[in-house]
């Protein structure tokens, strides 16, 4: 309705008045006043604490602020050192082995354990709660206990088993091929929980009716699955691909936790892009610099997101 | 095609009977109609011939075999969903043509099936279109391609009709019955609505409670009821059931056994009849008139018993007044007051 749409002026129909305070004003402005009203406090909060600093970033970008000294333009000196820095190319290959490994495998895991999960009943209540259980806890309080896993035997799980069942004993987290997968396979664990949810949800939004027509009609279970089951979840899986991509581009409590000692390490094998931000910014206080990082993590982000976007748009 | 036949069929839930071993015989190519108020175990007893539910006892054969551990699939039946069930993400085409999913036609020939399964439910012009696209009874009829698309040897209808307005659901009513007419698959049908079970149906069925309390044609089972329940199930308005205490001493009624029910359809009670040859003739005070056009329904209490009778036209008596309203000879029904069962008309 496009004429309502025009005399509201951005306030939703059907909502509250919010009282006569005066009957000066008509009921628009009132409904408008009342909702800015309320709007006003999120809108400057967001504006302070969010926008300007993004926006800012920007600008320092082409800076060579040091915190000490007034930053100064330096047009794009930053951009330029980057791209030449054969670091920097490290922690690209590294961010991204993180998001073309780490978002296929969640996602199959997660739906693997969802689509199960949702054809059982004992215990349904009680297995969801522990796959959800590592969502709800603290990022550096798991890097922790993995980090213990992956220690060598006697101390660690991990390598005691495999020591029991006789297999040689495994570097993990100081080897430069196996510290990244090791460091992965936690966030992977970490971000299931949340992923089953949102799979089950999607998974019980398709009436049961489709699968019994599609019973009737002859079809297999695997069948079912191609041809009903994940076309008809694709707007839950489009959602989970760009939010699990986004987080494992910004991968940082996991690797900075199971790390410490040298992070990002064994010699810069695990470090992902927002690490070497941080770096930058808190121990080198390169603040343009870091602030040129940023810039590019963004521009790398948004990339992503818009190009999943547009293969996974509904094709007409 | 085939005749399907259910013998001593029963559902239990754990504990819990849903369907108490019904019996019933459907021939080849009938169209019979389960009715019922939901929780009767007409839709159960339904997705048991498809399949879709396990059977806990009795016997279901389709044709000659027995059915009881065949996957849906093998039974060779089609369904149509009360919420269609048709797929967003594919087309109409598409749509219809899942019900050849398993088929071994040829693909042209699968094609060529599909054009003449949508040009008989009149959906050509739609074949490449989403459902989304289409309109409630559009989807249904795509429902019902799918279904056909396969010949089956007998179709299955869960309350197909449940989720259109009204007037859609009029004119698919004839549509289904027409196909019918043409194809002549054996059908069963379930819905709660009596008109769509006296105006579809070869057969109806009456179930109430997991048991079946009459089986018959639409004409049979409006003419004669078995029970109270399907004499008021069944005609819209439903059956005025008067205790026979309330209508002692009125002229013309033959006994006056206090256990017994009278029951008389409110289109056989004439409100200003003429009393030559009525058997009953009873007053009441009007509480309300509901004019429909050609006739008018007067709602009344008679001895504190609420009575539906009928006015031909279209003037209303006064809310508050008193009508006289009778009965011909022939239109009382008698039921037994304890076991609801009926004892014939007067």
């Amino acid at each position: 309705m496009p004429s309502t749409v025009q005399t509201s002026k951005g306030a939703a129909q059907g909502r509250p008045e919010g009282g006569g305070f005066t009957d000066r004003f008509s009921m628009r402005t009132k409904r408008l006043f009342w909702v800015w009203t309320f709007l006003a406090l999120p809108v400057l909060f967001y504006s302070v604490i969010r926008f300007y600093p993004t926006i800012d970033a920007f600008r320092l970008s082409l800076t060579d602020w040091n915190l000490m000294n007034k930053p100064k333009f330096i047009g794009f000196e930053n951009y330029a050192k980057l791209f030449s820095d054969p670091k920097f190319w490290q922690v690209f290959r590294n961010t991204f082995a993180y998001l073309i490994l780490g978002t296929p495998i969640s996602l199959l895991i997660s739906f693997t354990v969802a689509f199960a999960l949702d054809r059982i009943r004992f215990g349904h209540s009680f297995i969801r709660a522990l796959y959800f259980l590592p969502f709800l806890t603290t990022a550096a309080a798991m890097a922790w206990v993995w980090r213990w896993f992956y220690q060598p035997a006697p101390i660690g799980v991990i390598n005691d088993l495999l020591s029991s069942f006789g297999l040689m004993q495994q570097p993990f987290l100081r080897s430069t091929s196996q510290a990244l997968p090791s460091i992965m396979v936690t966030a992977i664990w970490a971000g299931l929980g949340f992923q089953i949810i949102i799979f089950m949800a999607g998974l019980r939004a398709i009436p049961s009716t489709f699968y019994e027509a599609a019973r009737i009609d002859g079809l297999g279970e695997w069948a079912i699955l191609k041809k009903i089951t994940l076309p008809l979840l694709k707007p839950t899986t489009i959602f989970l691909v760009v939010m699990s991509s986004i987080g494992f581009l910004r991968i940082f409590d996991q690797v900075y936790n199971m790390t410490t000692n040298d992070p990002g390490g064994p010699l810069g094998s695990t470090k992902p892009l927002v690490l070497m931000i941080y770096q930058s910014a808190f121990s080198s206080y390169q603040m343009g610099y870091a602030a040129a990082q940023t810039v590019v993590l963004f521009l790398i982000l948004l990339a992503i997101s818009l190009l999943q976007l547009w293969i996974l748009r509904d094709k007409k | 095609m085939a005749s399907i036949t259910l013998e001593k069929l029963v559902k239990r839930y754990d504990k819990v009977e849903a369907v108490h071993g019904i019996d019933l015989e459907i021939a080849d190519g009938e169209f019979v109609v389960l009715v019922g108020p939901s929780g009767c175990g007409k839709s159960t007893t339904l997705r048991m011939i498809a399949g879709l539910e396990e059977i806990s006892g009795g016997e279901l054969r389709i044709g000659d075999e027995i059915v009881n551990e065949r996957a849906p699939k093998q039974r060779n039946i089609a369904m149509v969903f009360q919420n269609y069930a048709i797929y967003p993400h594919m087309t109409v085409r598409e749509n219809i043509g899942f019900g050849l999913y398993t088929s071994s036609l040829s693909k042209d020939e699968k094609n060529a099936r599909i054009e003449e399964t949508g040009r008989i439910l009149g959906l050509t012009d739609y074949l490449d279109r989403r459902p989304a696209a289409l309109s409630g009874g559009q989807r249904q009829r795509v429902a019902i391609g799918r279904a056909m698309v396969r010949n089956p040897s007998a179709f299955l209808f869960d309350e197909p009709l449940s989720n259109l307005d009204a007037q859609l659901r009029a004119q698919m009513r004839i549509e289904i019955k027409k196909l019918h007419q043409d194809l002549k698959t054996t059908t069963v049908y379930v819905t709660h609505d009596q008109i769509e079970a006296m105006t579809m149906a070869d057969r109806i069925v009456v179930m109430k409670d997991g048991y079946i309390l009459q089986t018959g044609t639409p004409v049979d089972l409006y003419e004669n009821p078995a029970d109270v329940f399907t004499a008021r199930f069944i005609g819209t308005p439903s059956m005025n059931m008067i205790p026979m205490a309330a209508l002692a001493g009125k002229a013309g009624l033959p006994d006056h056994d206090p256990d017994i029910l009278v029951g008389v359809r409110p289109h056989d009670l004439i409100v200003n009849a003429p009393k030559e040859g009525a058997i009953l003739t009873i007053s009441g005070q009007v509480e309300a008139c509901e004019p429909l056009g050609p006739e008018t329904m007067v709602h009344m209490r008679v001895d504190g018993e609420p009575v539906i009778a009928t006015l031909p036209g279209n003037v209303a008596p006064p809310v508050g007044s008193i009508v006289e309203c009778s009965v011909e000879t022939g239109k009382l029904y008698l039921f037994d007051a304890k076991t609801e069962k009926g004892l014939g008309r007067k």
